[in-house]
């Protein structure tokens, strides 16, 4: 028996739990949703802002890996007004119960081990996304078509490049967005319609299919390999949900680089209409000096040029000193790049330095150019250079 | 156990209009900020959480800027910030009745608080500083008032705001004046007072409301006989800002990296200010800029020289901007240009305008104007 705190229509669950192993270096002390993005943002601004966006003032953030960074971050949830009295946003780590103390095991696990959160809402819908995609949406237009068509499950979907579709989960639907067939990364993809990972399920359907799910040994526990398929087999009423906007899963370190590089081409992805909110250090604006010159890039607070910089995303409390060259690079929070240094074609992650007269990274049109990401804190001198590329 | 009290001044008559609807305090500087978060930061980073906000006409974007005080952390159960408006007692009188005022509201309000200290300042002379010292040192000295005051060369356009202290050698304040002619530096008062409530009350005994200007010429000027004031300097950056000339001048100091560093410790003492979470500012093929501070939200295709660039402001390809202070949401049309121009909020300049002040007069462009 559980007690109802307040009844809400819809909730959210975000999962926030996995390290995102393809970001390589940018990932070994942090959860993916808190890699920096843009400048000025961690990749989980993008959900909550979507979710605040929507009408959704109540937020389980299931976290696991590396969680420091990211509860430190999200804190009360102030800076996407979600310190609400009532709802908010609530961090939900694995934890120990009578009889059990168990880590999520998978997505679907990590849900089912928080239902008592959940039905303390007693909430007819739940909205379950991921914390790690870049991308603006509005879910209540989506949960208005979940109730028109009378859906069980609704999942949004968007199409991508064939070639790209073995990433996906990929799915057929008939001509009334009804899915008939649902693969997880197929080798062989019959389709382009990718799954985005945003899912609406009516609570008490979905609240069933966990329980079932946890009881299959056999079950790996996630929604897509395991929840879907099942329910699907199993006859229930699912649609998919197309979105035509932009979405990009940054899954890798290159589909992070490109990411930020598309907030240059496209004058920010349309994000002005929209309003990311995030949390911001609040540091004196950029300065750019009379050695410092800069093109087609982005800059925010606390950011000193005094170098040139070209094609790049130069965040908060970044110092680019005299001389030094920065192109078609990321560069990450109080990193600093030293006099006469060059960076080409890089990420840089946080508290960097490129010291005086190094190089780091190749040139984007150099042959083979291939991305150089250097992990947080990381100081790079020529000597170093060499012996990495030795 | 310290309470802070900020009083305020209405615009002296040398501000242009378009800066007389705002109360000072609420004057933009450097960017992204007011003048008030100075005061409200260094009230914050001395641990004075307990704050009364005198105010003065044309307060509501003060308000507003500073809402419930969440981004300087005084949103709380205890403490917080407090305002007090004047207001209409009796509806036969403009503002404030005889006997009855803000002032008199106020001393309610810190007669009310546990703090047996209060920490009085102005609230819009922008400096960045912790209390703390100033307070130990009122503690040690065993003096009735410490009045906080810097030496600084003052610009002919400060004088008429500024507030002079003469000083004994050991370091006593024994007289109040206005500013002589001088290109000498002068002991400068920041408005800035440490006393116990009882002296405040007493200085204040029959004011209904009360500017700092008043306070420091009038009230404390004639208690010296009596008071025992100590003299506290401080030595880092200051701004006076009273009129659009010092305005100017004063976020033109910006772009010195001295002024900026010595004004913005973000690592010990971070100023403070409400967010709006702009987009970054994004920098076209075209840009050229050259000495400038530029905040977030902007988009800059043209070409930026000597000049502050406030939150969400847009120059186009071909506008050239130098000299000048463009604040929120400003549009530079392309190819117009503009030379030692400050626009207030919202400004338009059209395509193939140009506009053009000297820095030692610089043209001001209400807001909303569009030309």
């Amino acid at each position: 028996m559980n007690i109802v705190v307040q009844k809400k229509e819809w909730i959210a669950a975000l999962l926030a739990g996995g390290r995102g192993s393809r970001l390589e270096s940018l990932t070994e002390q942090i959860a993916k949703p808190a890699v920096t993005f843009g400048g000025k943002y961690r990749l989980i601004d993008f959900a909550l802002t979507n979710c605040v966006r929507s009408g959704i003032d109540t937020v389980g953030v299931m976290t696991q890996y590396q969680p420091l960074l990211l509860h430190d971050y999200i804190g009360k949830g102030q800076h996407w007004d979600l310190d609400t009295l009532s709802g908010g946003v609530s961090i939900l780590p694995p934890h120990s119960k009578l009889g059990s103390t168990a880590w999520y095991s998978g997505t679907a696990n990590s849900v089912y081990q928080n239902q008592d959160f959940i039905e303390s809402y007693d909430p007819d819908y739940l909205l379950v996304l991921a914390g790690d995609h870049v991308y603006k949406m509005d879910f209540s237009i989506m949960l208005d078509y979940h109730k028109e068509v009378g859906a069980d499950c609704t999942i949004a979907v968007i199409e991508v490049p064939l070639e790209d579709a073995s990433r996906f989960g990929i799915m057929n639907t008939d001509e009334t967005n009804r899915i008939i067939t649902f693969e997880e990364k197929p080798e062989i993809p019959q389709n382009n319609l990718a799954s985005m990972g945003i899912y609406i399920f009516n609570w008490h359907v979905l609240s069933e299919f966990l329980y079932e799910d946890e009881k299959d040994l056999e079950s790996s526990h996630d929604f897509g390999k395991d929840i879907i398929p099942t329910m699907l087999r199993e006859g229930q009423n699912m649609f998919a949900y197309r979105f035509d906007g932009y979405w990009e899963d940054v899954g890798t370190v290159d589909s992070l680089w490109r990411a930020n590089m598309d907030l240059l081409k496209d004058m920010h992805l349309g994000l002005e209409s929209w309003h990311i909110l995030s949390r911001t250090a609040g540091r004196p604006p950029q300065y750019i000096a009379p050695t410092g010159s800069i093109k087609n890039s982005l800059l925010t607070e606390g950011s000193e040029i005094y170098g040139y910089v070209e094609n790049s995303i130069i965040s908060a409390g970044v110092i680019i000193e005299e001389g030094a060259v920065v192109k078609d690079s990321v560069i990450m929070e109080n990193t600093r790049v030293c006099k006469n240094a060059v960076v080409n074609y890089s990420i840089l992650d946080e508290y960097t330095v490129v010291t005086e007269g190094a190089f780091a990274g190749m040139p984007l049109d150099s042959e083979d150019a291939k991305l150089t990401v250097y992990a947080r804190g990381t100081v790079i001198s020529n000597s170093e250079f060499e012996t990495q590329n030795a | 156990m310290y309470i802070g009290l900020s009083l305020s001044d209405p615009h002296p008559d040398t501000a242009s209009d378009g800066n007389k609807i705002r109360t000072l305090s609420a004057t933009r500087f450097a960017g992204r900020y007011r003048l008030v978060d100075f005061m409200l930061s260094n009230m914050v980073n001395s641990k004075i959480n307990t704050i009364g906000m005198i105010l003065n006409s044309h307060f509501q974007s003060l308000i507003s800027h500073i809402g419930m005080g969440k981004e300087w952390d005084l949103a709380r159960k205890t403490g917080g910030v407090t305002f007090f408006p004047p207001y209409l007692a009796d509806e036969r009188q403009s503002v404030n009745s005889e006997n009855d005022g803000p002032l008199q509201r106020a001393v309610e309000y810190i007669m009310g608080a546990s703090e047996e200290y209060i920490v009085l300042v102005d609230s819009s002379i922008v400096y960045n500083m912790d209390y703390r010292t100033a307070i130990e040192a009122h503690r040690k000295s065993g003096a009735d008032v410490t009045a906080i005051y810097t030496k600084k060369r003052i610009t002919p356009n400060m004088r008429e705001n500024a507030v002079i202290f003469d000083i004994t050698e050991d370091g006593r304040v024994f007289g109040v004046n206005r500013a002589p002619y001088s290109s000498d530096k002068l002991n400068i008062s920041l408005g800035a007072y440490i006393m116990r409530k009882g002296y405040f009350i007493q200085l204040t005994s029959g004011e209904k409301n009360c500017g700092m200007l008043r306070f420091s010429r009038v009230l404390l000027s004639q208690a010296l006989s009596r008071l025992n004031v100590l003299a506290y300097e401080y030595e880092g950056y200051c701004a006076l800002i009273s009129s659009v000339e010092t305005f100017y001048q004063c976020n033109m100091e910006m772009l010195d990296i001295r002024n900026r560093n010595a004004l913005f410790d973000y690592e010990k003492r971070r100023i403070f200010t409400s967010l709006r979470d702009s987009l970054p500012t994004k920098y076209g093929i075209n840009a050229q800029v050259n000495n400038a501070m530029i905040a977030d939200g902007c988009q800059i295709e043209g070409t930026v020289i000597n000049s502050i660039i406030c939150r969400n402001v847009r120059i186009k390809e071909g506008a050239v901007v130098k000299n000048s202070i463009l604040q929120d949401d400003t549009i530079i049309e392309k190819t117009a240009m503009l030379d030692s121009v400050v626009t207030d909020r919202g400004v338009i300049i059209s395509e193939h305008r140009s506009l053009m002040g000297d820095v030692s007069y610089p043209v001001y462009v209400d807001r909303y104007r569009i030309i």
